[in-house]
């Protein structure tokens, strides 16, 4: 049963779509999420943090959050560096 | 970020005692738990349906029923696990509504999912499924027009967190409907539900594999709060009414609480 499911889901792609997107905020902050697709996954502005996407489901649980580090993220349109806080490490939130 | 936390409820003005837990609950954290319902994701309907006798449809029918969920509505399936309600809701509201089932099961989910894509209906494509916690929902305030609950409450460690999330993410006037064991005050259906869980519930999980995943069960409905509590609990989170709703003979109760 579970073999058909990544089947399906595979074909039918990763991402998620935009609708869900827009429902979605961050589980921490409660504020409104990006799609990063080079990555596929959902990158909360407002602390820094991305959540990934698996065959296409939202992984949403703050566990499943991973700081990001700025030099390594796209950033959306028009938005300006920050420095990387001293410490400040990847890994789970 | 998995500890297990604690739980204290004020009491309400006028009253005495407060309802009040122990510091730490003594039964597994939420990764233990999280990990159980992973490992009981492939069995998980077809026990639900042996354990009670198919009665376990009724209920949720009755679940949704509470909810107030109408056709065009967006609602909220907690803890989803497989599906069941969400599916439930997807009928309720139709092709221009829309379900979100959130559960912190990744396993639970893709069964939720492949079932979805099973079945022929085509307004189950109005569901969307979300990894998530109950304890912090990824809404935003007032969001939803109804949720559900089914066998989720009793296994979040901390039960005002979820109450005050779901109060949190309901539109003013809707309702939250929770469906679970019932916490029986009355002796001889503790008694009843402790015997069946031993003798009927444990022994068919056994059967399975399962022993200990079912045995835990005894357990969370031991740390689980009875209707009262539930309705002084919903109350004190904010919502304006609280009503439990005690059924299937006092073995099960569902919760109506209105924002």
């Amino acid at each position: 049963m579970v073999r058909v499911s990544r089947a399906l889901l595979k074909d039918g792609g990763l991402g998620i779509s935009k609708t869900l997107s827009e429902i979605l905020v961050c589980p921490l902050s409660k504020q409104p999420l990006r799609i990063c697709e080079e990555r596929n996954s959902l990158i909360s502005d407002a602390i820094g943090v991305s959540y990934p996407i698996v065959d296409g489901i939202p992984c949403l649980v703050p566990n499943d959050g991973k700081i990001i580090d700025n030099n390594d993220m796209p950033k959306p349109e028009g938005a300006v560096d920050s420095p990387d806080e001293k410490g400040m490490s990847r890994g789970s939130v | 970020m998995a500890a297990s936390s604690h739980l204290s409820l004020r009491p309400l003005p006028g009253q005495n005692r407060p309802i009040f837990r122990s510091k730490c609950r003594p039964v597994r954290c939420a990764d233990d738990r999280q990990a159980l319902f992973n490992r009981i994701a492939p069995v998980y309907d077809n026990l639900n349906d042996m354990l009670s006798l198919g009665q376990h449809r009724i209920w949720k029918r009755m679940a949704v029923s509470w909810s107030g969920a109408k056709e065009g509505d967006n609602v909220l399936d907690l803890c989803c696990g497989s599906g069941d309600l969400a599916f439930l809701l997807s009928e309720k509201v139709g092709p221009n509504g829309k379900v979100i089932g959130l559960d912190f099961s990744k396993k639970q989910l893709e069964v939720a999912s492949t079932r979805q894509h099973i079945r022929s209906k085509a307004c189950y494509n109005n569901i969307k499924w979300v990894e998530g916690s109950a304890l912090d929902l990824p809404f935003s305030d007032c969001y939803f027009d109804a949720i559900t609950m089914g066998y989720g409450l009793r296994n979040v460690i901390d039960f005002r967190k979820a109450m005050e999330e779901m109060y949190r993410v309901l539109k003013p006037g809707s309702k939250a409907s929770v469906l679970d064991f019932n916490k029986s005050t009355d002796i001889l259906t503790a008694l009843i539900q402790e015997w069946m869980i031993d003798n009927v519930v444990v022994p068919v999980a056994t059967g399975y594999g399962l022993t200990d995943e079912y045995k835990y069960l005894k357990s969370s409905i031991q740390q689980y709060l009875t209707g009262k509590d539930l309705e002084q609990l919903a109350l004190e989170a904010g919502f304006a009414n609280a009503k439990h709703f005690e059924i299937g003979v006092g073995l099960m109760g569902n919760l109506v609480a209105t924002r």
